[in-house]
């Protein structure tokens, strides 16, 4: 019987079948063996995942929430850790994005990984994580959430040190982790904490609370005693950190460049289109919650807003193509980010936000993936990430010059391009919630993300070619990697132009507790002004980098710039920050200090305890002399030793 | 006459008659003929599918003339002990086919299968008895088996001199046992349990009640191996052979704790929380000198030895608590240890083969059987209790039984010494993956029979450690 629960468990066993077969059995004898079992397992998935996704848009459960099947896991007392599916608009449009970007991905890798001696470990963990993902955005509670949320912090951490005889790559992936696993923990203390309150991990329990009833109640958290509702904000804001980390958010957005040295796929598909918007997955799952902590929501958008525009400058001057695209994918997470955040007006919300950031989600994953895999295409093919060695590529590679101008249009705005639809709503959802400046912000940042865009795009593909490689090798476009290229090309163009009004009727974020703003403005002049800003920062990166007249070495060298080009170029030196303060407060006071009671009182309290303990055994022994009166003996000795000390009422 | 058999009597019926059938056979065929073995495996076999079909969850108990309950518990214990004989009859088939561990071939698997069987209905007994008669019975019929198993291999003076040193204690163990029985019925005056339990609930503080509970707990202190009755352990363990030894570890020891069990929670419930200083101090002692014996260990068998005792003390623990946590608690964990431990058997099985069984003779094990060196990590971490493997979980849930009735302080010594037994298991699987081999080692073969199994146990332990709810029957199961 195939129906839509049965096809659903296809969706989850696959990814993690093929894990299971490839890290076992295939992954270290065929490459290509592996290669085949990860394209068809991650393709069946993909195409379970659409079959399901339209099942339950056509059957008429949509826009509800509907939980096909849930499992115990662990039970507590009162109440149980479940595993289950989730299904609503968003988990459906998740799984659907996270399958087929996974699938792409995969076949992309083929080409990409064809001449790595471990590329059945690379096919192994990328599986590995699209059956983390999945299980993240299926998610019927928190713990669920939580579990997977670690897998997909793992199988990152594995993925971008997977060159692991880089020593770059090691200590990025060290740090990707350590820092998500530092803002993970906020995150468990807030699932914890509201866990504990509300008595149940579910989402649906959580999302339908109203703090009237927690006012009259304490609760004693070790230091303080405040009232319910209060540690229910607090919660609400720790759980919040948690995403704060994994989206990159300021200031924790620095393992995200840096993890840029993990192979070109594992950025495209967890490092741009699906990991990193876990942070933003879990603000619009709990929205409602955050909704009625009051307070929560204007810390997002100030957070996600700051971000948008801050990554967007830094974009601006760098050189490394990876780290281009990473920065915009930071600037595009504040974008989403702070979508959540504008919903809230004081008492009331609009959630025209919700919407958009959900849209945004789509459209970025696509056009995001598809430019990381372009990238990776040209890094392919001219040996380094430096946009010093690379131009006029435009010729040599056809297929991916006309992708990547599609994308690039796609990002900045313009339409009918996938991004402008969603970029409009949310810019136009910041002015519905009457946050002026961040509308504002966010127009600015949109002429910004054009300017670098198309920066990237003019300096790597026209102009004359900069590098022997590109000028005199015959440079062929590799099958594998050039058709997820064009295939993730097509819904950059056209998926937001078709998703618009689907996103609009089905994409709510639930029943709340808190008036909602019905009434709207429209912004009729909105998309011309935004297209304006777009086309204008057109015409300066054209002017700057492309026209005949534009001075491409001198624009590309750095050395002779203003001392505020050189900030924005050194990323605001927070590389350097963080190495400080790790360096001189961490490893020189905490860990000096911690080091000394280590070596003097721990280490002597425990030689002390070990060798006690070891004279006690040897006195065991000792005892079992092996002579049968002396055990006889023990046997009486026994009964009289208990009836002393047995504590027994004789 | 109008008697039919119920249907839940069927599998300790089958039981009761299988070694008749299984030693009977010899009569009818060759001395090389397979067909007992073939016999035995299908008889145990059939039995512990016939008890899984005993449904759950009824709480009173069904009685079959009157004074052979079976309740959950009891099943769920059938099915523990079902599961030990077949391990240790599979584990010992390689002895009958060649010498191991320097000792040479055992000879009459029929009659071996048969004492194993006498000894699991043993256990049967226990935990379906209602009166003290029946009780005491089980207890021997238990027991007894035991002793012949020891000195199975007649040509290995090791094994008689352990087997001696058993009986010799052993008696001396009964002898406690009945003394303190006869005591309960003098201070009863009955020996059906309810009756003791109105009786024990009417004179709480009666010498004689306490007098006897002093006997019964030191009698079956030899039977679980509490301190300073573990004595015969070390040596009775290292002088049996190797298969007798894993089904001493677990059936044996499965049996003492059901008697526990029994007692604690039948006869002697209202006096629990009297006991229960004693029970804790007895737990506690065990593991620790458990522990401590176990540290300085060369030869493997030795060091199962010392590594059971502290379970013992692990288990005892459960003992505290209310009494369907404690039984729902020992159950999950004497299922949890039968697979460990066995897993940890088989392995030593294996090596010892051509080699000694001792620590040196797994150096070097990671290079020449990396897979059996995992299934020996394996078992390891889950006696030692490491997360996420299915040791972990049950040492949780002893811990827990005890806790919920205020006994920190032992659960938090329990821990810690974990931390001791870690230490030892540790070095263990040092040997096995870090250690040089010395010299050249003769190779390992296994059969098709030690690899499934290997394999079987293996998945069990990780499985029942990540997927909690696997076990959940258990849990569920359990409304007394």
């Amino acid at each position: 019987m195939i129906n839509g629960i049965t096809l659903s468990y296809f969706i989850f066993l696959l990814p993690l079948l093929v894990f299971v077969i490839n890290g076992l059995f295939v992954g270290n004898r065929s490459a290509k063996g592996a290669a085949a079992i990860a394209v068809i397992g991650n393709g069946i998935a993909a195409a379970c995942a659409i079959l399901v996704a339209v099942d339950y848009f056509t059957s008429g459960m949509a826009p509800g929430k509907v939980i096909p099947y849930e499992f115990t896991f662990l039970p507590f007392a009162g109440f149980n850790a479940n595993i289950g599916l989730l299904t609503d608009p968003l988990s459906m449009m998740m799984m659907v994005v996270v399958t087929f970007i996974s699938f792409m991905v995969n076949i992309y890798s083929i080409g990409y990984m064809r001449k790595d001696p471990s590329a059945g470990r690379f096919f192994s963990l990328l599986s590995l994580f699209s059956f983390s993902m999945l299980g993240l955005v299926a998610a019927t509670n928190l713990f669920q959430m939580f579990i997977f949320w670690e897998l997909v912090g793992v199988s990152s951490y594995l993925l971008i040190g997977f060159w692991y005889h880089k020593p770059s790559a090691v200590s990025a992936s060290k740090q990707a982790f350590i820092l998500t696993r530092f803002a993970d923990s906020f995150f468990l203390c807030g699932i914890v904490l509201v866990s504990y309150i509300v008595g149940s991990f579910d989402f649906s329990v959580i999302n339908d609370l109203t703090l009237h009833d927690f006012y009259h109640t304490t609760i004693n958290l070790g230091i303080t005693t405040i009232s319910q509702a209060d540690a229910l904000v607090l919660g609400a804001v720790l759980i919040f950190i948690g995403g704060w980390g994994k989206s990159a958010m300021f200031p924790m957005h620095i393992w995200l460049p840096n993890a840029m040295e993990g192979p070109t796929p594992v950025s495209s598909i967890i490092h741009s289109a699906t990991m990193v918007v876990a942070g933003v997955y879990l603000v619009a799952r709990l929205f409602p919650f955050f909704a009625i902590c009051k307070g929560t929501l204007d810390i997002i958008m100030v957070v996600g807003a700051f971000t948008m525009v801050f990554a967007a400058v830094i974009a601006c001057t760098q050189k490394d193509i990876k780290r281009i695209l990473a920065y915009s994918t930071l600037s595009q997470l504040g974008y989403m980010m702070f979508a959540l955040g504008v919903c809230s007006m004081g008492d009331v919300v609009v959630t025209t936000g919700w919407t958009a950031s959900t849209f945004h989600i789509f459209t970025h994953a696509f056009f995001k993936c598809s430019l990381f895999l372009i990238a990776g295409s040209v890094i392919h093919v001219v040996h380094t990430n430096d946009l010093d060695k690379m131009g006029g590529l435009w010729s040599k590679m056809p297929f991916t010059y006309w992708c990547c101008f599609i994308c690039v249009l796609a990002i900045s705005g313009i339409p009918p391009f996938s991004g402008f639809f969603s970029k409009d709503e949310i810019i136009l959802a910041a002015f519905q919630g009457h946050h002026y400046v961040v509308f504002g912000l966010a127009l600015l940042t949109s002429g910004l993300t054009t300017f670098y865009m198309f920066r990237m795009f003019f300096l790597a593909f026209h102009g004359d070619a900069r590098s022997e490689l590109v000028r005199g090798h015959r440079i062929k476009e590799d099958f594998a990697m050039t058709l997820p290229i064009v295939v993730l090309a097509i819904p950059s163009f056209l998926g937001g132009y078709i998703a618009k009004g689907f996103f609009e009727h089905y994409f709510k974020p639930g029943s709340l507790h808190i008036p909602q703003l019905v009434k709207l403005e429209e912004l009729p002049w909105l998309p011309y002004i935004a297209v304006g800003v777009a086309l204008l920062a057109l015409f300066i990166a054209w002017v700057c980098y492309c026209s005949p007249r534009a001075k491409v070495n001198k624009a590309l060298d750095e050395t002779n710039r203003s001392s505020f080009y050189k900030i924005v170029y050194h990323k605001f030196y927070f590389d350097e920050i963080y190495y400080a303060v790790v360096r001189q407060f961490v490893f020189g006071g905490i860990a000096r200090t911690a080091r000394f009671i280590q070596d003097y009182i721990i280490e002597g309290i425990l030689a002390f305890v070990v060798a006690s303990v070891h004279k006690m055994g040897n006195l065991v022994r000792f005892a079992q002399s092996g002579y049968l009166p002396f055990y006889l003996g023990t046997l009486i000795v026994g009964v009289i030793f208990w009836r002393i000390f047995g504590q027994l009422p004789l | 006459m109008n008697f039919t058999l119920p249907s839940f009597i069927i599998p300790d019926a089958l039981l009761l008659l299988f070694p008749f059938i299984v030693i009977g056979s010899r009569l009818f065929c060759s001395y090389r003929s397979q067909i007992p073995w073939r016999i035995a495996n299908i008889g145990f076999i059939a039995i512990f599918v016939l008890l899984n079909f005993i449904p759950l969850a009824n709480n009173v108990g069904k009685f079959f003339i009157c004074n052979w309950k079976i309740d959950d518990f009891g099943v769920l214990m059938r099915e523990v002990l079902m599961l030990s004989a077949m391990l240790g009859m599979w584990l010992s088939k390689d002895y009958f086919e060649h010498g191991a561990d320097g000792k040479p071939q055992m000879h009459q698997i029929a009659e071996f299968t048969g004492a194993i069987a006498f000894a699991t209905f043993g256990g049967f007994t226990i935990v379906s008895a209602c009166d003290m008669l029946t009780f005491f019975l089980g207890l021997e019929i238990a027991t007894i088996p035991m002793y012949a198993l020891t000195a199975w291999n007649k040509k290995d003076q090791l094994g008689s001199e352990a087997a001696t040193k058993y009986i010799m204690m052993g008696s001396v163990a009964t002898a406690f046992e009945l003394f303190g029985f006869s005591y309960l019925y003098g201070f009863s005056g009955s020996i059906y349990f309810n009756d003791i339990r109105m009786a024990v609930e009417a004179g709480a503080t009666h010498p004689l009640l306490w007098l006897s509970i002093l006997f019964l707990f030191c009698g079956i202190g030899f039977k679980l191996t509490l301190f300073p009755f573990y004595t015969w352990a070390p040596d009775v363990y290292e002088g049996a052979p190797t298969p007798v030894t894993a089904v001493l570890s677990v059936t044996s020891k499965a049996a003492a704790i059901a008697f526990l069990v029994v007692l604690v929670f039948g006869p002697l419930a209202p006096v629990q929380e009297q006991i229960a200083p004693f029970i804790a101090l007895l737990a506690g002692v065990t593991l620790f000198v458990g522990n401590l014996g176990a540290l300085k260990q060369t030869r493997l068998r030795r060091f199962m030895a010392y590594s059971s005792i502290a379970q013992a003390g692990y288990i005892m623990i459960a003992l505290l608590g209310p009494v369907e946590m404690a039984r729902t608690a020992i159950i999950y964990y004497l299922f949890i240890y039968a697979v460990s431990n066995y897993l940890a058997f088989f392995i030593f099985g294996i090596i010892g083969h051509h080699r000694e069984e001792t620590f040196d003779s797994l150096r070097g094990l990671s290079q020449q059987n990396p897979a059996l060196a995992i299934a020996l990590a394996i078992s390891m971490f889950s006696l030692a209790g490491i997360p996420p493997l299915a040791g972990f979980f049950g040492k949780f849930h002893l811990f827990f039984a005890g806790a919920t009735t205020g006994h920190y302080a032992l659960v938090a010594f329990a821990v810690l010494n974990n931390v001791i037994a870690l230490y030892y298991y540790l070095q263990l699987i040092k040997s096995a993956w870090i250690d040089e081999p010395e010299d050249h080692l003769s190779p390992l073969r296994l059969t098709k029979r030690q690899r499934s199994i290997i394999v079987a146990l293996s998945a069990a332990v990780v499985l029942l450690g990540v997927l909690p709810f696997l076990s959940n029957n258990i849990f569920g199961g359990f409304t007394f």
